[in-house]
């Protein structure tokens, strides 16, 4: 701001004087001059007097189309990261605990079915029950093979006559399998005990399998079918009971 | 921690945002003049300020950092309607100085009579003035936001006011000269 007169100041450096803009020296120079200067004087009232007329003028500008904003509820910073935590943990949970539900439902369902099958055997006419297995989880599987070892059991203890069919097809087909099964030696001594216990393998399932380069072993009596679908839509027809799980 | 600490600085952006845009609404309207305009470039101004919150590295230049935005976005507005815009600011200039009663009656008003002279002035004045005498800003923060040197921030501000004061002059109502009574001669 070096832009001083002899005669006075520039109007560059008055607009700075009134706009603040002026370091210390240079305002108490200012000072000096416009005290002595009636002239300055009213070129500095005029410029505040504009400056405070466009600050009043803009003040508010009530013209605009929007309302005021919205207030919002203010809630601590941490709220929101917290609540997202929260949702996430709830989840989570509520995916977990659904499935155990789902899962513990299935086996219901299972036993219920076997119930059934149990209950409703007045004639003499032997109870057939087709059971499929396409899924691989080893808790369900040992459910299912619990679950068939009872029935068997009970029937032969009722000299009642019962025709089980286990049907493995999809990952359920590990169950079959002499290299995979994870109850190969219970199923071979639940063949042994039960010769109305029959083992059937999806053939789709295998070929598939065999088509992926996996070797695929079965157990001694399993017996393969060229497709599960096939085998349990003939089995409905023939009047079997189908439980799946 | 640190994922919270971002949240928690998102939240914090936002609610500046939310808290300067009564102040860029005032300069946006006393740039355009125009409420519906104001709005647009508010809007696209905070729009631009959100999604490019990470190029601010220093939470103090806030505001410097928003009215930049808004300038650019009010030049780029310029440019793409640059035909339309002069058009309209030549009507504007015709309607207002149409000697109409509505008019008269305006620029009574102190309000509308600096707005119309503000509206007046070039646009590069305009900005100048509406930033140093609204928004309080250095000179140096003007000729941050605007990209011009501060000389010209000074010569405009001094031109602006000059300008101002004399418009101001020419749209004052003027006094009503003593209309003589008619008098019956016989």
């Amino acid at each position: 701001m070096k832009e001083t007169r002899i005669e006075g100041l520039s109007d560059e450096f008055l607009n700075a004087f009134v706009d603040n803009q002026l370091e210390a020296g240079e305002k108490s120079m200012a000072f000096d001059f416009i005290e002595n200067d009636e002239n300055l004087k009213a070129r500095v009232c005029d410029l505040r007097g504009l400056k405070e007329m466009v600050q009043h003028a803009y003040h508010q500008p009530s013209l605009s189309s929007h309302g005021a904003p919205a207030r919002r509820r203010n809630w601590p910073a941490y709220f929101q990261p917290m609540a997202a935590c929260l949702i996430l943990v709830l989840g989570i949970a509520s995916g977990w605990f659904g499935h155990v539900l789902t899962a513990a439902d299935n086996d219901r369902e299972l036993k219920r079915l076997f119930q059934v099958g149990q209950n409703s055997d007045f004639g003499d006419d032997p109870r057939k029950i087709i059971l499929q297995v396409s899924n691989s989880n080893p808790a369900r599987l040992k459910s299912a093979l619990d679950e068939s070892e009872s029935l068997l059991d009970s029937y032969r203890k009722e000299h009642r006559q019962l025709q089980l069919e286990i049907i493995a097809n999809s990952s359920g087909a590990a169950l079959l399998r002499a290299d995979v099964s994870p109850y190969a030696v219970r199923l071979g001594a639940m063949q042994a005990k039960y010769p109305n216990l029959d083992l059937v393998i999806c053939g789709q399932t295998v070929g598939r399998l065999r088509e992926q380069g996996v070797d695929v072993q079965l157990l001694p009596h399993a017996n393969v079918v060229p497709s599960a679908a096939q085998q349990i839509k003939e089995r409905l027809q023939q009047g079997w009971d189908y439980v799946r799980i | 921690m640190k994922i919270l600490s971002l949240f928690c600085r998102g939240s914090e952006f936002q609610a500046q945002l939310e808290a300067i845009r009564p102040k860029l609404y005032r300069v946006a309207y006393s740039w355009s003049h125009n409420s519906a305009l104001a709005d647009d470039l508010v809007q696209e101004t905070l729009v631009k300020a959100l999604k490019n919150s990470g190029q601010l590295r220093d939470p103090e230049l806030f505001n410097g950092w928003v009215f930049s935005i808004l300038a650019n976005c009010w030049r780029d507005h310029f440019r793409q309607y640059r035909e339309m815009d002069d058009i309209d600011e030549i009507e504007d200039f015709q309607c207002v100085h149409e000697a109409t009663p509505e008019d008269a009656h305006s620029q009574s008003q102190l309000v509308l009579r600096v707005r119309n002279a503000v509206a007046k002035l070039p646009l590069g004045q305009r900005q100048v003035l509406t930033l140093v005498d609204l928004e309080e800003m250095s000179y140096i923060e003007v000729a941050a936001i605007l990209e011009i040197p501060i000389g010209t921030v000074m010569s405009r501000l001094c031109r602006a006011r000059a300008a101002l004061k004399a418009t101001l002059n020419e749209l004052a109502p003027r006094q009503v000269a003593p209309v003589a009574q008619i008098r019956r001669v016989k």
